[in-house]
Formats: structure tokens, C-alpha cells, sequence
């Protein structure tokens, strides 16, 4: 086990080393940033010296060695708008988008377990009918229009919730609704067909043959092996969800990352850019390595292999 | 791993069938896809050879007006006066011809790299197996903001950043599918006689891989559809003033409290559009590309 889950932390620093890295040479394609940034007036020297006063006088490969050296003291470089370092713009904006992205898995994923759970220990044909249905339905609308529709049915018509901003805990209402009913929609897909693949199975017939009840089966048997391939799937969606997130704080003016890295576009602003990137790499793989630590506990095959 | 489930597996003779998989089947969701796709249909083809206003004419004196009103703007006007339903109109074909470009490069990555994989195994496998697990890890709107921000948001940027991440589910079948025929006598005998690798695949095992990707990519189209409008809506896709379902969004929820129009009509094309397609491929991939697709998975 030790080896395993060092093995598993060495993947995930080369992961988020080869993001930076790429992310590192991406930034440099468009060339000095000075001509750019600076208003339409700015004289040669003034762009000479901005893009001096960033490190882009000197060669590529130092450039490159001084950004490794700056990622050792915590800064991926600063902001070229704000001249500040461009992690501690995100920084602040961290918790909210966590929130946000962390409240819409965890109620997705848990609904989508019970209510699988449910239709699988009491068979409600009709139940299963119904939410296949209204998943297909919520699936075929993009997050961001649902979103708008959201809004505009609790917000504009019947004034129950805020739709901008963040005025307490009553504005994370409809951002996670809109959120959570999609990951709903997936994780009741995936858990299904991963509890009905188990149902042939020798073991689960062995289990009915000495007696076991069908709910006991369905609990104790059927569901851990269902969940190997279902949280390895969320593992590798909650990056994706991150990007959703990025579109839902956008819908309802969320303070989270996603609107600072949406102004660095229109900014030209890479490092900020750059240090999203980070975020959400790190993000990812610290994910994925809680992802294979539970499912090596699950599964001894896992670790073994 | 496909578990062929015999009467024998199920407890106790006599219970209900219990489900099986939690999809929606049978002929109902396809007659519900072919009416919502018809309609779009008409939206894109038949819309621009009604005598309408020109989608980027202005006119401020008539600016937001209500649909249903007026019979030369029958979906109303938007801020700048212009003609909605034209608007919708243009708007879907971009949309759909972007698609269709995005799922077209899509289709020729992962074919390709799927067949290779698949018929050469070993480390070559590895590796595309590798390449699409970095795909598959970054989200496509944080990539497309990463390079936008480099380049500047355009059409052109996302349909390239769209058609060089979405391939990897066409790589997979197309994968599973050439190791199932690598072995077949059709494709070993020509190997036998002096045929090249390369040839045998394009003219032996590529016939027989693309009818099933070809029904993939069509479905696939719609999902595109979703994600280029999401895209647009956050201003990193097709740029004004070319009109796009996303952007009309982005444009209509400002003005939500005055005329909520704005946003309800776009918002309907596109849900004819995705759940069309979606209601009508669910007749498709659950009859006969699911037992090819679920191979698939590793």
C-alpha cells in the first residue's frame, strides 16, 4: 500500500508539473506581452521596458528556469494589469467557487445514490420511468440555459431567490440547483447501469442462494463493486465540473474563478490565466488521488496489481 | 465486459423483471426526436427564404418588440431592432456548420489514431491511450479560455480547440472495433500476399469500422451544438455581430425583466436541436451500436 500511494502522488506532481510547463510555453506563443497590455500610445521604450520589467528581454530557456524557481516560492508570476502576483487574485475566489462546484457533487452524486438504491431495493419500475425521463430532458439543456431559465422563473417571476451575486446563503440556491440536477441526471445514469451489470453476476446469485435477503444484497454485495467504476468516472468529471462552473458563475454573476479568468481573457492577462490552470490541475489530481485511495480500499485488486 | 444475464441468473421464478440499464427505449423517444428535429429543420432551411429583415439590419425605432405581434417580425426584435426569427435562423446554421466542422476533425483524429491503436496494440496503444487520458482531463472551457487569452477569443480558435479534444470517444469504438477484426481471415490474407499495412487497414478495415462511427458523429453533432453554444454565451465562441444562439442568451438575460422573449426563443431552438438528437440517437445506440460501444470501454 505505501508503495502504491506513493507511486500515485508521484504521477500527480509530473500531472500538474506538465501543465504548468505547457501552460509555461502556451503564454510565450503570442510573443511580448508590452505591445498588448499597454494603451495605443505607448511609446517603444515604455513597451521595451514593460516587457523588461516581466523578465521577457531575456532568452526563452531562462525565462523558463526563472518561472520553475518562482513555482518553488509559490508564484506562477504576476498579473500583468494588476502587478500583483496573479495566484493571489485567485486565491480569494477560491473558496467560493469550491462551494459551489463541492455542493453540486456532493448533492448530485448523494441523490443519485439513494435514489438508485431505491429503485433497485423496491423495483418502482415507474420511478426509474419518471427520473430517466427528467434526466434526458435536463441533460438535452446546457447548464447555461438552464441556468438563465432558473433565474428567470425564481428570480424574475416569482422574486423567491436573488439571481446576481452573492447575498448570502440564499444566492447559492439556484447555482447549485442548476448544477447538481445535471450531475443528478449523470451519476443516476452511471450508478444504474453499474448496479445492473452486477445483477448476473455468480457472486450476487450465490448470495441469493444461501439466503440472503435482496436488499441485503443489493446494499452489502452489489453496491461496492458498482461503485468502482462509477467513482473513478466522477474522479475524471469533477475537472469537467469545474468548467461548468466556470459557466454557471457567469449565469448568476458568482464572485468565484471562473469570472476572474473570463476579465484575464478579455484582458489579455496570461499569468492569471496560467494560475487557474494551476488551480485546477492541482484541483484534478488531488481528486483523482483520493479517487484511487478509495477505490484501492475497495477493491484489493487495485493495490495488489 | 458485456454480462449476458440468462433466466437463470435472476432470484426467485416468478418476480418482475427487474431494469436492466436506466435508459429510456423503445419507438416513442424517436417519434418525439424526428418532430423536434423537424422543426429545426424548417427554423434553418426554410426560415431564410421567407421575405424577412435582413438578421443584421438595425432599426431602433422598432427595437424590442414581443413576438406574436407584428407580421414582419414574428418572433419580435431584439435591442438593436433586428429581426429575431432571422436571427434564429442564421444562427442555427452557423451553429450546425460548426458542428458539423468540429465533429468532422473529431471524426478523422480518433478514426485515424483509434485504427492505429487498435491494429498495431502494443506501444503505440499505450501511447493514444495515454494521449486521450490528457484529453479527457482538461476541461474543454478552461482550455478555450486559456487560449483565448494567448490568441483572443474566435470562431476559429474554438473550432480548432473543439476538434482537437473531442475525438477521444471515436477513438475508443474505433479502437475496440479494429482489435476485433485484426485477426480476420480478410484482413490477415492480404497481409499474406504482400499488402501493405497501411493499405490493408484503409481498404479492409476501415469499410467496416465507419458505418457505426458515422452514426456516432451524426448524433454527436447535437452535443457539439450544446457545448459550442455554451461557449458562445461565455463570449469565447463565434463573435458578434454573427448571431449565435449562446450569444443571443448572453444578450436576451440582460434584458430578462423587460422581455424575457429574448432569451426563451434561443433558448427553445437549441433545446429542439440537443434533445432532439438525443431522443432520436437513444433509438440508435441502445439497439445497435450499445453492444459495439460498451466493447469498447477498457
Amino acid at each position: 500500500m505505501p508503495i502504491y500511494i506513493a507511486r500515485k502522488i508521484g504521477q500527480a506532481l509530473v500531472t500538474v508539473f506538465a501543465v504548468l510547463t505547457i501552460g509555461f510555453f502556451l503564454g510565450r506563443l503570442s510573443g511580448k506581452p508590452g505591445a498588448l497590455i499597454l494603451p495605443e500610445g505607448a511609446t517603444q521604450q515604455e513597451i521595451d521596458a514593460f516587457n523588461a520589467a516581466l523578465g521577457f528581454d531575456k532568452p526563452l530557456w531562462q525565462q523558463y528556469v526563472d518561472f520553475l524557481a518562482g513555482l518553488f516560492t509559490g508564484t506562477v508570476g504576476d498579473s500583468y494589469r494588476q502587478k500583483v502576483p496573479a495566484l493571489d487574485l485567485l486565491v480569494d475566489r477560491i473558496p467560493a467557487t469550491f462551494q459551489l462546484a463541492i455542493a453540486s457533487f456532493a448533492i448530485g452524486l448523494g441523490a443519485a445514490m439513494l435514489v438508485a438504491l431505491l429503485i433497485f431495493v423496491t423495483r418502482w419500475n415507474w420511478l426509474r420511468l419518471a427520473l430517466l425521463w427528467l434526466g434526458s430532458l435536463r441533460q438535452a439543456i446546457p447548464d447555461f440555459l438552464f441556468g438563465v431559465l432558473l433565474a428567470f422563473v425564481f428570480s424574475v417571476l416569482l422574486g423567491w431567490l436573488p439571481s446576481l451575486g452573492n447575498q448570502g446563503p440564499q444566492s447559492l440556491v439556484l447555482p447549485v440547483a442548476c448544477l447538481a440536477t445535471a450531475q443528478f441526471a449523470l451519476y443516476l445514469r452511471l450508478i444504474g447501469s453499474a448496479l445492473g451489470e452486477q445483477q448476473g453476476m455468480d457472486y450476487v446469485r450465490a448470495s441469493y442462494a444461501k439466503g440472503q435477503s435482496h436488499r441485503s444484497v443489493v446494499v452489502a454485495q452489489m453496491t461496492p463493486n458498482a461503485l468502482v467504476p462509477v467513482l473513478t468516472i466522477a474522479g475524471l468529471n469533477l475537472g469537467g465540473l469545474l468548467g461548468g462552473t466556470v459557466i454557471v458563475e457567469a449565469v448568476f454573476a458568482w464572485p468565484g474563478m471562473g469570472q476572474v479568468l473570463l476579465q484575464a481573457v478579455n484582458g489579455r492577462d496570461f499569468p492569471v490565466v496560467l494560475a487557474g490552470l494551476a488551480v485546477v490541475a492541482v484541483f484534478f489530481v488531488l481528486v483523482n488521488l483520493i479517487v484511487d485511495l478509495i477505490t484501492a480500499s475497495i477493491d484489493p485488486r487495485v493495490r495488489l496489481a | 465486459m458485456t454480462v449476458a444475464v440468462s433466466r437463470f441468473a435472476l432470484p426467485a421464478l416468478g418476480r418482475r423483471r427487474r431494469p436492466r440499464t436506466l435508459r429510456p427505449s423503445g419507438t416513442v423517444p424517436m417519434y418525439i426526436g424526428i418532430g423536434l428535429l423537424s422543426s429545426i429543420v424548417l427554423l434553418i432551411v426554410v426560415v431564410p427564404f421567407l421575405p424577412l429583415y435582413d438578421p443584421f439590419g438595425q432599426d431602433l425605432v422598432d427595437a424590442m418588440m414581443p413576438p406574436f405581434v407584428a407580421a414582419e417580425h414574428p418572433l419580435g426584435t431584439d435591442s438593436l431592432g433586428r429581426d429575431v426569427l432571422s436571427r434564429l435562423s442564421l444562427a442555427g446554421l452557423v451553429s450546425v456548420g460548426i458542428a458539423a466542422t468540429v465533429v468532422a476533425i473529431n471524426f478523422v483524429i480518433g478514426v485515424t489514431l483509434g485504427l492505429i491503436a487498435g491494429y498495431r496494440g502494443g506501444l503505440l496503444d499505450s501511447g493514444i491511450g495515454a494521449l486521450s487520458d490528457v484529453q479527457l482531463a482538461m476541461p474543454v472551457v478552461i482550455l478555450l479560455i486559456a487560449l483565448s487569452a494567448v490568441f483572443g477569443p474566435s470562431t476559429q480558435l474554438m473550432v480548432i480547440t473543439l476538434g482537437l479534444t473531442y475525438w477521444v470517444g471515436y477513438a475508443r469504438v474505433a479502437r475496440a472495433l479494429a482489435m476485433g477484426l485484426r485477426d480476420r481471415d480478410f484482413v490477415v490474407s492480404p497481409l499474406t500476399q504482400g499488402g501493405s499495412h497501411g493499405r490493408t487497414v484503409f481498404t479492409h478495415v476501415l469499410p467496416q469500422v465507419l458505418p457505426q462511427m458515422a452514426v456516432i458523429a451524426s448524433f454527436d453533432i447535437a452535443v457539439i451544438v450544446g457545448i459550442e453554444s455554451s461557449l458562445d454565451y461565455l463570449g469565447l465562441g463565434v463573435q458578434p455581430p454573427v448571431p449565435s444562439w449562446g450569444a443571443m442568451i448572453t444578450e436576451g438575460q440582460k434584458y430578462l425583466q423587460i422581455n424575457p422573449w429574448l432569451v426563451i426563443l434561443p433558448g427553445i431552438a437549441l433545446f429542439l436541436l440537443v434533445a432532439g438528437m438525443q431522443f432520436l440517437s437513444q433509438r440508435f445506440t441502445t439497439e445497435s451500436v450499445a453492444p459495439a460501444r460498451k466493447g469498447a470501454r477498457r
